[in-house]
């Protein structure tokens, strides 16, 4: 898991798209190709509410777009998008130019396979 | 005017119109094209408007007011129709990574209305159908080149240059199957 704050100094892009949490959001879009809110919430350490806004707002721009299964939201990065060679291209530039521990941070599995009913250890 | 007898097409025309006046470039995408190009074979019930300049979206609420048309969230709905009106749509309009600039007016009794002609409307579903595996709107590609005259020569180059040929051929395929029965 990742604290705000270390979240918020390594930010890259933040200036660019206006916050941390977003670029965040983002990069982990293009790494773990989907995920929901409270995932990120946990990873982000910020708060739920916090993350949905920024879901909100780049659903409504069509940046990302979401799909139910069961109960739970996934979102995805937008194949639609009309700039998202481009997006990912900027992202995957952002994520060459992090130290390589701050990025393999996005390439930790988080939903890896666990049998039913095993506690999950971090 | 009574909004609850006009066709789809002439009332997006009185949307479109009406923004057009305030110097906003209104464009209808969507399902709402189908609509209109499917000649009755398919029915949507959001109007939906690419509008620029964005930045004066404020400016539309007044003009909807003004033909009878209330907010709820992001869409514009009135008392007497079913059809509701989206103006939500980020610009540019765009089919797939293809960014298209603001098509010519048509009138429509009257009114000026700008839509996506019936290529770009069959490429703005078939982007559905190749990104996000909507089989839905693979069928409304299909009502549209069955009712009107497609480039599909153009098409397929569209469909190539956003790598998806294979799933082209599907069109194709299906395309043909329904031209013969």
């Amino acid at each position: 898991m990742t604290n705000r704050r270390s979240l918020e100094r390594s930010a890259i892009l933040g200036p660019l798209f206006g916050s941390a949490l977003r670029e965040w959001i983002l990069l982990s879009l293009l790494t773990m190709e989907e995920s929901y809110p409270r995932e990120l919430a946990q990873e982000t350490g910020y708060t739920l509410r916090a993350v949905q806004k920024q879901l909100a707002g780049l659903e409504e721009g069509g940046v990302v777009f979401s799909r139910l299964r069961g109960r739970t939201r996934l979102y995805s990065l937008n194949p639609r998008y009309v700039f998202r060679r481009e997006l990912e291209a900027l992202l995957r530039r952002a994520l060459d130019a992090m130290p390589v521990e701050e990025r393999e941070r996005f390439y930790t599995p988080r939903l890896r396979p666990r049998k039913p009913g095993k506690p999950l250890r971090t | 005017m009574k909004l609850s007898r006009l066709t789809t097409e002439e009332l997006a025309a009185v949307v479109g119109d009406e923004l057009e006046r305030r110097g906003l470039t209104a464009v209808l995408t969507g399902g709402a094209c189908v609509m209109v190009y499917a000649e009755g074979k398919y029915v949507s019930h959001d109007l939906d408007f690419v509008v620029t300049p964005s930045d004066r979206l404020g400016e539309v609420e007044d003009a909807l007011a003004g033909l009878g048309f209330r907010a709820e969230g992001r869409m514009f709905v009135h008392p007497e129709i079913e059809m509701a009106v989206d103006v939500g749509n980020i610009p540019p309009v765009s089919v797939g990574r293809e960014i298209l600039q603001p098509p010519a007016p048509r009138v429509v009794s009257g009114r000026k209305l700008r839509m996506l002609s019936p290529t770009d409307c069959v490429k703005d579903r078939l982007a559905a159908f190749y990104f996000w595996h909507d089989r839905q709107a693979l069928e409304q590609a299909l009502l549209v080149c069955l009712a009107q005259p497609v480039n599909i020569r153009e098409v397929g180059r569209w469909s190539r240059a956003e790598g998806m040929e294979e799933r082209y051929r599907e069109f194709q395929r299906e395309l043909g199957r329904r031209r013969r029965s």
